[in-house]
């Protein structure tokens, strides 16, 4: 049984100006398939950072990211990009849903990627899942928090990913929002048996991971499972 | 100052805008510099040609001594000290040798000491003329001496006088070389007048005053006062500036032409302006909300982006003058050959501070815009909640319509013709217009399809961002590029019709005037090859039996019936004709005369096949049925013939021969000479200088045109760069967020591609439709040629369009992906 | 009428000649003799419709008058001696009785030598004349400008001519016209409808004076 992802001694640092940042130093982290693994900290701690290079939006100075036991760390763009499309599943704090696409073309965009002649059923029968089976046609700037979070949750989820990286996802929602968004984002995890990682710094959402992953000044200062 | 760094560094993180606002302003400017100064200096050196090639300031012209209340008004001018006359009288005379052995007829100049004012007549000695010019003097052209076999020194009997010949004339000021004169030159002193006794009342002289005006500003009033003084009599007076030239006309419609283009060239450079003010105001739209936020007063903030856009306007100004001093290190020889060669082109200060002045305004008017909008926007932009303000506001409207009034009183300005000017500025509104309709017209279209391509589908749901301008980009672009589209159709077809239609094998020599029994000799001289057309003059008098009236006809504005013909005879179509109506030339089943018509005859006067034209030749009536029409597809340096009879009819009237051969241009001089000598009566005109002469001045033309209209076609290519780059944040975003959906760079790059093409062919085919139709209205209705779509340019117009705006497209956005995805997130997060 | 001329275009295109289609106004009686006023642009009339020019002027004169005789304006503008010369045939087609020869001016305003202007007149008239027409000459003079010399020479061309060939000689053409400014153009050179009046009074006695002539030589 493999891990689904693992790395080794990452490091990453930032150039600003003339000064050098160093956001991550030497991580090493595995995390088994199905794992629903909390990444937190305060503000600046890297763990933003750290969810970037491990679903390969970003490249370290130092250290290797595996997933699925496959090297990803030198890996070209295009070469990853059916690892996006399929492997992975994104959720951002900031919804990040393409302006110009209505609610169900925004969900059925990554299985069109992939010449999924069923995108359009799938992504109808996502997002009824979610309860925006009336909001199809809306475009994202006519959507509420909740609801684009919801869109782009179905998106993630539309291909089936292995793994879903969650950042901040309910970090521009209200209460009553995040927590269905949270609900949402657990059931589903839940029936597919997807590799969750979430970044957060909410202690709410952490006390219902399986593991916590608590980072400072670019390390980990400790890794909890709970029981 | 520390808001004056504020703007710097403003300036400098809004480079790329910043940087095609400056160039917009820089277009301006060098356009209006370097058309003012070129339009100044033309006139400034026309103006004192004008005055050399008249001689003097006030020209009094009559074909009788002038009236004593004339002379009585002139000498009391001269009394006040406020002008200077000279007289001169020119006539044909025939002057013989001493011996009388020889005459020749000459053209005589009996000139008063006070000629010429202005000017200089120059001596094959080099001494002054005045001089020279002595009572019982003469100068003389070369050409006398060459034919009467004389030297200086020698005297000739002119009329009751001998006089001796002094000087020999090589150039008057007042006579261009080339002008047509029957005989050479002959200058005589005034106080020999009387003693020649040529002037009497049987006299054909013409009597010409001279006057030059002391104090400058006075010419206007003066002229004005003389010519009330003659009255409706036949004298003539004119100053140097009313005196009719050809050259003046000629320039004055070319800088016309070059006005409008220039002004448009300012539309263009404006709108770029605003576009570019407009992107770079709405990426510093989060800043702006956070100066509100913080407390900042509209005022405040309008001030300081006034300060930015000042800032960049000096720039910009700048810029331009530069450029324009180092454009006047080429515009000469750009020039050269066309413009008199005692033309200085300068910079002008005047145009300098026009072209300022001019430039601010410009500036001023399309900022005024994208800054009085900045009261609109709020402090929650800064969380990007943000509505766009709709067209439809008043302060829109207003700042529009004083646009098009400061627009319309700048062409009115340049044009000075009220009703020109005000086409003008409606066609332009009419062009946007146009291009709005057929832009909201093809978008809607787009927007409908649903092409099965995902990356062609994307494109197209690209061009309807929420808040994109497309539709004001594809206005823009549009109307921008049919000017250009039409100008460059417009040029193709004044360089077929008269450039590129001249056969290289086309005759390039015409004898005129050929008796017929001198046809032989003169065929031997010109070799072989040589065309010969009988020549018999005749006119027409009726069509149908209706007669026609020529002085009805005379009226008319371009060719008509009631002038005399060179009508001729033969049987086979010449090379460049072919027939549109009636089958063939002539007809075997008529009993009747015939005759051939070409079609511009029909245009004088309804008439078709089958029809009767009365004709009298050389006093002989006779009526002919048209037989058929030919068309012509030459340039109009062919021979061609409107009335063209069967031979029969014709071949034993009167007539001469008209003669057109191709002779090497080396044979052409000899050849000219040996047929003077030989057959006086015989004219020979050298095409082979006209046509290269002709040839060199419309290519000359047509380099200044394009130079000038090139100015448009940059401003256009600014407007193209600064869309794109207004839109490149969206495309950007867009290209991210495909990357990590899983799209591969190929995609991500189809999807830009396809996006810009879709923008540059949409636009390129709106913009070719309205320049075709242009064209075509231009062409055929305003410049009466023959128009051709011209296909291949077209396209090719079309294909660099789409190219342009591809590759600008992908230039702003691809980038991009050269980079990992979490950087852009992590911008973008940070706002 | 009609077939009869058919019949003869028809016959003259077959031998290769000059078909004349005269279109004639019907006319209540045919005329007694063609008179053709050959010459320059003073002829010709130009600047002037045909009606004012002197050839039709003159017709209507001497209808008015009882002289049933058809004028025609044979004159063609800027023509010189040369040129009449070598239309002489030409205007015999037309088969005329008496013919009004005006030639010159032109070739005095170029300057051709009146040597040679005086010879083409002398051919035209033998010509003319050894066809049996009646020629009226109509005598020129050149501007004062030109040269005493040249206008004397100028000037006898047309009195020897007429004298050699017992010519009727119009003194001067333009008699009381010339050098006129109300009865000329703005050119000063050609006339205008009243000078060509002047012109045609001055004539008609000449012309009267050659049809008396021709009426003479008629009879038997």
């Amino acid at each position: 049984m493999h891990n689904s992802i693992e790395t080794k001694a990452l490091t990453k640092n930032y150039r600003i100006g003339e000064r050098s940042i160093c956001v991550l130093d030497s991580v090493s982290l595995t995390v088994a398939p199905g794992e629903f693994v909390v990444v937190t900290g305060e503000s600046g701690s890297g763990k933003s950072t750290l969810l970037t290079l491990l679903s390969g939006l970003d490249r370290p100075d130092a250290g290797r990211v595996f997933i699925e036991n496959r090297d990803i760390t030198d890996l070209d763009e295009d070469t990853l990009a059916p690892l996006r499309n399929t492997t992975f599943g994104f959720v951002f704090q900031s919804f990040h849903l393409v302006p110009s696409l209505n609610v169900l073309e925004n969900v059925m965009f990554p299985a069109e990627l992939r010449g999924d002649p069923q995108a359009r059923p799938g992504a109808q029968a996502l997002l009824t899942r979610v309860g925006l089976s009336d909001r199809l046609t809306s475009f994202p700037n006519q959507l509420s928090g909740g609801e684009k979070q919801r869109c782009a949750i179905c998106r993630a989820l539309i291909n089936n990913p292995r793994i879903v990286f969650a950042d901040e996802p309910t970090g521009n929602l209200d209460s009553v929002n995040g927590a269905a968004v949270l609900d949402l984002l657990l059931e589903l995890h839940r029936e597919r048996g997807t590799t969750l990682l979430m970044v957060t710094h909410s202690p709410e959402i952490a006390g219902r991971a399986d593991r916590v992953v608590t980072l400072k000044d670019g390390r980990i200062v400790s890794d909890q499972t709970r029981v | 100052m520390s808001s004056l760094r504020f703007v710097i560094r403003q300036i400098a993180g809004a480079r790329r805008q910043g940087a095609i606002f400056v160039m917009c302003v820089a277009l301006s400017i060098v356009s209006l510099v370097s058309l003012g100064s070129f339009s100044r200096s033309v006139q400034a050196s026309l103006l004192r040609d004008a005055q050399a090639l008249h001689a003097g300031d006030l020209i009094v012209h009559a074909h009788a001594p002038i009236p004593a209340s004339l002379q009585t008004r002139l000498d009391e001018l001269t009394r006040q000290g406020r002008i200077a006359t000279a007289r001169y009288y020119d006539f044909y005379s025939v002057v013989r040798t001493v011996a009388g052995s020889r005459s020749l007829l000459c053209d005589l100049k009996i000139v008063e000491p006070g000629y010429p004012f202005y000017g200089r007549v120059l001596l094959a000695s080099g001494r002054d003329f005045r001089q020279v010019l002595t009572p019982g003097s003469l100068v003389v052209e070369q050409s006398l001496l060459d034919r009467l076999q004389l030297r200086v020194g020698d005297r000739l009997s002119v009329g009751n006088a001998t006089l001796t010949i002094k000087d020999v004339v090589l150039q008057e000021p007042d006579r261009p070389v080339n002008l047509f004169s029957l005989g050479p030159r002959v200058f005589v002193p005034a106080a020999d007048l009387n003693s020649l006794g040529l002037i009497g009342f049987a006299s054909r002289v013409e009597y010409i005053t001279l006057a030059k005006v002391l104090h400058a500003g006075e010419l206007n009033g003066l002229l004005a006062q003389l010519r009330a003084a003659v009255g409706e009599s036949r004298i003539r007076i004119d100053s140097y500036q009313s005196a009719d030239s050809r050259v003046k006309r000629f320039f004055d419609n070319l800088l016309f032409f070059l006005d409008l283009s220039g002004i448009f060239t300012l539309l263009l450079a404006g709108f770029g302006i605003q576009s570019t003010l407009f992107a770079l105001l709405k990426q510093q739209e989060k800043t702006i909300a956070v100066m509100k936020a913080v407390g900042a007063r509209s005022r405040y903030i309008t001030g300081h982006f006034c300060a930015l856009t000042l800032v960049l306007g000096l720039v910009g100004t700048l810029v331009g003058l530069a450029a324009s001093l180092f454009l006047q290190e080429f515009l000469p020889a750009l020039f050269h050959g066309l413009v008199p060669a005692r033309v200085e082109l300068t910079l002008s200060p005047w145009a300098i501070g026009e072209g300022m002045l001019i430039g601010l305004f410009v500036v001023l008017l399309f900022t005024a815009l994208p800054l009085y909008r900045l009261k609109e926007v709020r402090p929650r932009a800064i969380f990007g909640k943000e509505e766009s303000p709709g067209f439809s506001n008043r302060s829109t409207w207003v700042i529009t319509a004083l646009g098009a009034t400061f627009f319309l009183s700048l062409v009115l300005l340049r044009i000075r013709e009220l009703k020109t000017g005000v086409y003008f500025v409606l066609s332009m509104a009419g062009l946007i217009l146009v291009a709005f309709l057929l832009s909201s017209l093809l978008l809607r279209f787009l927007k409908s399809r649903d092409p099965r391509n995902l990356a062609l589908r994307q494109a197209i749901k690209g061009l309807f961002r929420p808040r994109s301008a497309t539709r004001s980009i594809m206005v823009t672009l549009s109307a921008a590029l049919a000017v250009i589209f039409t100008i460059s159709l417009v040029e193709r077809n004044l360089d077929a019709s008269f450039i590129d239609s001249y056969p290289s094998d086309a005759p390039n020599l015409f004898l005129v005037d050929i008796q017929p029994d001198q046809k032989d000799a003169v065929a031997g001289l010109v070799g072989s090859g040589a065309s010969f057309f009988p020549i018999i003059r005749g006119t027409v008098t009726a069509i149908n039996d209706s007669p026609i009236d020529p002085e009805q006809e005379r009226r008319s504005r371009g060719d008509n019936l009631g002038r005399e013909f060179n009508l001729t005879y033969y049987e086979k179509l010449l090379q460049d004709e072919k027939i549109s109506q009636g089958g063939s030339l002539f007809r075997a089943d008529w009993n009747e005369p015939q005759v051939s018509i070409l079609d511009i005859v029909v245009k004088m006067h309804q008439m078709k096949v089958g029809d009767r034209i009365s004709f009298k030749i050389q006093g002989m009536p006779i009526t002919a049925r048209i037989s058929s029409i030919r068309t012509r597809s030459g340039s109009g340096l062919t021979p061609f013939f409107y009335f063209v009879f069967p031979p029969a009819l014709l071949s034993d009237a009167p007539q001469s021969l008209f003669c057109a051969v191709r002779v090497p241009k080396d044979r052409i001089p000899e050849l000219q000479n040996r047929l003077v000598a030989r057959y006086p009566n015989v004219s020979v005109i050298n095409m082979e200088e006209t046509v290269s002469v002709f040839g060199h001045l419309m290519a000359r033309l047509s380099t200044i045109v394009r130079f000038f209209t090139s100015f448009s076609i940059a401003a256009g290519v600014l407007i193209i760069v600064s869309s794109i780059f207004a839109t490149r944040y969206a495309r950007i975003q867009e290209a991210v967020y495909f990357t990590i959906l899983g799209a591969r760079r190929r995609f991500v790059a189809t999807v830009f591609a396809a996006e810009s093409l879709v923008l540059g062919l949409a636009s390129g085919s709106i913009a070719l439709l309205i320049a075709q139709v242009g064209s075509w209205a231009i062409c055929s209705k305003g410049l009466e040629l023959d128009y051709h779509p011209y296909p291949g340019t077209s396209l090719g117009l079309l294909g660099a369009t789409a190219v342009l705006v591809l590759v600008v497209g992908l230039g702003a956005s691809l980038p991009v992906l050269r980079h990992k995805p979490a950087g852009f997130l992590r911008e973008q997060s940070d706002e | 009428m009609k077939l009869k001329n058919l019949l003869a275009a028809v016959i003259s295109l077959a031998l290769g000649q000059l078909c004349f289609f005269l279109v004639e106004p019907a006319q209540a009686a045919p005329f007694e003799g063609t008179i053709v006023a050959a010459g320059d642009s003073l002829t010709a009339g130009y600047g002037v419709p045909e009606r004012d020019a002197y050839p039709a002027q003159l017709e209507r004169k001497l209808i008015q008058y009882g002289y049933h005789w058809k004028v025609v304006n044979a004159g063609i503008s800027g023509e010189t001696s040369s040129g009449l010369l070598s239309r002489v045939d030409w205007i015999l087609k037309l088969k005329p009785d008496i013919v009004i020869l005006e030639t010159g001016a032109n070739d005095g305003m170029r300057g051709v030598d009146p040597k040679v202007t005086g010879a083409n007149i002398d051919k035209a008239v033998t010509r003319l004349q050894a066809k049996g027409v009646t020629v009226v000459l109509a005598g020129m003079r050149m501007f004062a400008n030109l040269g005493p010399t040249f206008t004397k020479e100028f000037a006898a061309n047309y009195t020897t001519v007429a004298k050699k060939h017992h010519l009727i000689l119009i003194p001067f053409f333009l008699e009381g016209v010339a050098g006129v400014p109300a009865l000329n153009q703005q050119d000063g050179i050609h006339p205008v409808a009243s000078g060509y009046q002047i012109i045609t009074n001055r004539v008609y006695p000449y012309v009267t004076k050659a049809i008396d002539l021709k009426r003479k030589k008629r009879i038997p």
